[in-house]
């Protein structure tokens, strides 16, 4: 027996095979749109934004070392390939989304006064992209206009920079680098500049007494020729750098004799504007001064002498340069030391003495010394003998005993008026006497109980031995 | 052995015919009207989020900018913006391209000069300026005269960014908004929903 057969039954299965053609076509449009706008939005944008964070953290981790220099010298770029005057930081990874960075320090300047070098950080900063590399990036935007492809440079097979201007960036050595996976890498240069210490008249991290009720403290600027009182008169062409005698505080003791022709600053203190003080008052500074340890890019020392406890005279063998100065190691210096130029040139000199600072020193013109000391200083006004008057020729150091509880100090007793710098983070400095002083202090804690005239010298301002770095100048290869 | 087959006429009668007819003609109209819909709201969606791709765009270029920047402008109907960048690369017709045409494409190295604010660093004796300006439906990206569109949309994407200058830096506040093409009756809302915001500060020392 045969059934019967109806004739539509065909018709059914065309009709449901194309209407799932038709939806399934919508549904992989529809899915191809969102992939392409879920991987912009949710791996690419945010890929882009954390390779930045990367090259930025790469950065961080070059700055610390670039202030260890002057911090922790003997730990500084520990654990980088160090060549020269460039270091190589290891590749570092970091966070749930596999970040990862490095940098490349180079020493790429001398500051030709103080001879402090300035570095340059190249931090890279790489990103992985998640998803997988076909679905491509979002470039629809116009005829003939692309998208998001100018922007966000993404590594899909292989690394476009490299490829393309080398892996310095500068050209050389371009080739063909596969990635593992698709990914994006950004790139930052950073200066870290170094910081000086002299930026204040007198600036000191614990307890202020001073000066005498009739002091002064003021300001010039010895670029502009030799000092004169001008604190007075604002038509004087040199007025605008006579009111800059300013005070650091960094704690609430303070006691503030005299007359200040700058600002003043505590953290906490009460002080309150009055006629004596001329510019701002700030009590709530908060600041610190790291311990000051000897620089570790010294030459090799002179042979000799090798200490002075009675009357010396020494010319260096060579001008030398501030970068590079002629060098002496002392194991005393207590009696008289005369240093003289090399002939006409600007000449450079820097002493460390391994004890107690008691000598008379003298500074013929043309000549700028650094004397490091690690003991304590106890002399008169007199003994320092600067005959130039211009304080950044005559530089002092402390070096910072290493027990922190240990005490060290700085006693200047008159007669006798001078022009030099002091750098004692972890010295008590007492200055007796009425001299008038051209310079700048930075200590641990000051008293002064003379009718002091002391002129701050703004050329110091970039004068002195690094204490520290900043990052000056940002900039993003956006190759 | 043989089936016998029935000669009897067989059909849908004409109220089966006409009743299936308005059945079909009300399901294809309703398949109809939903696809409509559906491409409707699809296209609407994915204009949406192809425009909101591209105010990130827009921000990610102006963030990008203003941090390695040195200084920012804002006109006064907050719609072109001005930043004055560093010439970290080395241009054809630079001095030191005319000295050496190899370091065409490399990085410069910098220069430190020493000014009543500070020390500064200086990439070259000049510096580039970066344009975003507005352009019928289009935002453009000027580099020393190149353009750029880095966003196209007929959706009305509208940029407004301010720049508020402090002691040592200066950051620019960015929000942009678009029209999305399904509307509600006009309301505001339609617009200020779709607001994007952004902060972004120079990394570099203000220069004006």
């Amino acid at each position: 027996m045969r059934a019967r057969r109806p004739a539509e039954e065909g018709n059914v299965l065309i009709c449901a095979l194309c209407t799932i053609l038709i939806i399934s076509l919508i549904g992989a449009n529809v899915l191809s749109n969102c992939t392409t706008r879920f991987n912009v939005s949710s791996s690419q944008v945010r890929s882009w934004k954390e390779s930045l964070f990367a090259a930025e953290a790469g950065g961080d981790i070059a700055y610390a070392q670039v202030r260890k220099t002057v911090m922790d010298p003997t730990h500084a770029f520990t654990g980088w390939t160090n060549s020269g005057a460039q270091h190589v930081s290891p590749l570092t990874t970091f966070g749930s989304n596999g970040l990862a960075t490095t940098t490349v320090v180079d020493l790429f300047y001398y500051d030709p006064i103080t001879g402090n070098p300035w570095y340059r950080s190249r931090s890279k900063g790489t990103a992985p992209v998640n998803g997988v590399s076909r679905t491509g990036m979002d470039d629809r935007m116009g005829a003939g206009s692309r998208g998001d492809s100018l922007l966000r440079k993404i590594d899909f097979r292989t690394d476009h920079f490299v490829a393309i201007y080398g892996p310095n960036g500068d050209g050389v050595g371009k080739t063909l680098v596969a990635v593992p996976n698709p990914q994006i890498t950004r790139r930052i240069e950073q200066i870290s500049a170094p910081v000086t210490p002299f930026e204040a008249a007198i600036k000191c991290t614990g307890s202020f007494y001073g000066l005498g009720s009739a002091a002064q403290v003021d300001s010039y600027n010895s670029k502009n020729g030799p000092y004169y009182f001008a604190a007075n008169n604002p038509a004087d062409p040199h007025f605008s750098d006579s009111r800059s005698g300013s005070v650091e505080i960094g704690t609430p003791v303070a006691t503030v004799n005299g007359m200040l022709y700058g600002n003043i600053s505590t953290n906490g203190g009460t002080l309150r504007p009055s006629s004596s003080i001329t510019g701002t008052i700030d009590n709530n500074v908060p600041f610190t001064c790291p311990p000051f340890l000897m620089p570790t890019n010294m030459p090799a020392p002179q042979l000799a002498p090798t200490s002075v406890t009675s009357t010396v005279s020494i010319t260096p063998p060579a001008a030398a340069t501030a970068a590079v100065p002629t060098y002496y190691l002392f194991s005393a210096l207590s009696g008289n030391l005369t240093i003289n130029a090399v002939g006409a040139a600007q000449t450079y000199v820097a002493i460390h003495v391994t004890n107690d600072m008691t000598a008379h020193i003298d500074v013929k013109p043309n000549v700028h010394v650094k004397i490091f000391f690690d003991g304590n200083m106890d002399v008169k006004g007199r003994d320092i003998e600067n005959e130039t008057g211009l304080a950044a020729n005559l530089q002092y150091y402390a070096i910072s005993p290493a027990d922190p509880n240990a005490t060290q100090y700085i006693h200047i007793a008159p007669p006798g008026d001078f022009a030099a710098t002091f750098y004692a983070p972890s010295a008590d400095v007492v200055l007796n006497g009425n001299p008038d002083l051209t310079g700048a202090v930075v200590c641990k804690t000051f008293y002064g109980n003379g009718n002091t005239s002391w002129h701050y010298d703004r050329s110091l301002d970039t004068e002195g031995d690094a204490v520290d770095y900043r990052i000056v100048s940002y900039v993003e290869d956006i190759r | 052995m043989r089936l016998k087959t029935s000669l009897e006429p067989s059909a849908f009668t004409l109220s089966e015919m006409m009743l299936a007819i308005a059945i079909s003609g009300v399901v294809f109209g309703a398949t109809l009207t939903s696809s409509t819909s559906l491409q409707k709201s699809f296209n609407a969606i994915d204009n949406y989020f192809g425009t909101h791709m591209q105010q990130i765009r827009i921000v990610d270029y102006l963030s990008r900018d203003v941090k390695r920047g040195l200084i920012v402008t804002t006109s006064a109907d907050l719609q072109t913006v001005t930043i004055t960048v560093p010439n970290y690369i080395i241009q054809a017709g630079d001095p030191e391209a005319v000295a050496n045409p190899a370091l065409v494409g490399t990085p410069r190295t910098p220069t430190m000069s020493y000014t009543p604010s500070g020390w500064q660093v200086n990439y070259g004796n000049t510096t580039s300026t970066v344009v975003y300006s507005i352009s019928g439906m289009s935002i453009l990206r000027t580099e020393n005269g190149a353009v750029t569109t880095i966003a196209s949309s007929t959706d009305q994407l509208v940029p407004q960014t301010t720049d508020v200058e402090l002691a040592n830096t200066e950051y620019t506040q960015t929000s942009i908004t678009f029209q999305p093409i399904f509307t509600s009756g006009g309301a505001v809302a339609e617009r200020s929903g779709t607001t994007v915001y952004s902060t972004a500060y120079l990394r570099n020392k203000r220069r004006g």
